[in-house]
């Protein structure tokens, strides 16, 4: 056997290197791996614990309105709620669709649902398929109509809480939302918030929504 | 570390120009250790003469084919990830036959040509400027023959998909094509060989 390989040519060599792996290949696994992915459990506990798998809702309101656009925002609710309202940059992908959706591993992806629960799910799924910038909005929508469309300063407010509500009072008319007022100023109270209308905010900011696809091949 | 290094975010956009780059450089280099600098080895392949264009072009194919598919089966890439360029069937077929027919009258294809360039060839200068004024031709016909280009299109297909045969089996079975073809091609320049000697 040694002796037979030892005489052969370089090129025969080769071919038959080539023989062997493609004879392997026939036992050899599928290589596309289809819906079967495996998640680094060890990587995704320590960004949980630390919480660096998370981007608070201030936090995603101040990239919006800074006009940031190395990020995507992704309402992973159903098209009729997302119809309704969404936070403006987002673009509506169910989770079902996301394994198809344009989304590309290397960008920054900010997921929320209506709650935490569904973004979680979604940010493991997206984790397993080896998408690496993934964040989970913090709150989710309930979080963001919290905090930054309806802000409402606390009783006795601290001073750096007084400053800190002055600054989201602007956020929050950036996004056409209405600020409340501390729950003893009767004056100014707006019993039920209105979600506003999406035409504004959409109007302006749009910044990584409509990615054109970049043409590939030779 | 996970391939395709630039989908998974290894360099961004900028560094992506300097790897094509080098890539390029490697390509052209080896095309023309291959001796594809010249019109009349290359074109010596349609006349049955002198195959090694048959070969080398086999060769990567093979070896591409097992590097991906190991790769992919070893878990360090994302086959899934690889373009595929989409199939329109009949655009494609002229396409090629119009890319054989100025490959022999020529004698470069369009990487060759460059090549040749390379390596100071007058005539793979001229091929090029007519290639440029193929290209710039091309785009401005492109509305009357939009519609036939994208005619007959079939989406990215793989031969595992049109035949329903397991992949691997396709891997062995076109490593066994390769050789294959390469016994013919060896006989075949060697029958030509003799053949002229008769004459």
């Amino acid at each position: 056997m040694v002796d037979f390989i030892r005489n052969l040519s370089p090129n025969r060599r080769l071919a038959l290197v080539a023989v062997v792996l493609g004879l392997l290949a026939v036992v050899g696994p599928n290589p596309y791996r289809g819906a079967a992915a495996s998640v680094n459990t060890k990587e995704a506990a320590i960004q949980m614990a630390r919480g660096t798998d998370q981007v608070g809702v201030t936090e995603l309101a101040d990239w919006i309105v800074q006009g940031r656009a190395d990020f995507r925002v992704v309402d992973l609710r159903p098209a009729t709620a997302y119809a309704e309202y969404h936070i403006p940059p987002a673009e509506n992908i169910p989770v079902a669709g996301l394994a198809e959706s344009s989304l590309s591993r290397n960008e920054k992806v900010v997921l929320y649902a209506e709650d935490g629960a569904r973004a979680a799910q979604a940010w493991m799924l997206l984790k397993a398929r080896g998408y690496r910038g993934v964040y989970i909005l913090r709150g989710g929508l309930e979080a963001w109509k919290d905090s930054v469309l309806f802000p409402r300063i606390p009783e006795n407010a601290t001073p750096a809480q007084t400053v800190e509500f002055a600054k989201m009072r602007e956020v929050s008319r950036y996004f056409g939302g209405t600020p409340q007022a501390a729950p003893g100023d009767s004056a100014a109270a707006v019993p039920v918030a209105a979600l506003p209308k999406l035409s504004m905010p959409v109007a302006k900011a749009a910044p990584a929504g409509a990615k054109k696809k970049k043409k590939e091949g030779c | 570390m996970m391939a395709p290094f630039f989908k998974y975010g290894m360099f961004g956009e900028n560094l992506s120009l300097v790897v094509a780059f080098l890539v390029g450089i490697g390509f052209g280099f080896f095309l023309e250790r291959a001796g594809f600098n010249s019109a009349r080895k290359l074109a010596a392949q349609f006349y049955f003469t002198d195959l090694t264009v048959f070969k080398v072009m086999f060769t990567a194919i093979v070896t591409a084919m097992l590097g991906v598919y190991w790769l992919s089966a070893l878990g360090v890439m994302d086959l899934s990830l690889v373009y595929l360029t989409p199939t329109f069937l009949v655009p494609q077929i002229i396409g090629g036959l119009v890319l054989g027919f100025g490959f022999v009258i020529g004698g470069y294809c369009p990487g060759t040509a460059c090549v040749g360039v390379a390596t100071g060839r007058v005539d793979a200068m001229v091929l090029l400027v007519g290639l440029f004024a193929g290209i710039i031709g091309f785009n401005e016909a492109y509305p009357l023959i939009a519609g036939f280009y994208n005619s007959t299109g079939y989406g990215q297909l793989t031969l595992p998909q049109v035949t329903g045969l397991p992949y691997g089996l396709l891997v062995f079975a076109v490593v066994l094509m390769a050789l294959g073809g390469f016994a013919g091609a060896e006989w075949m320049e060697k029958r030509m060989a003799a053949r002229k000697a008769e004459a």
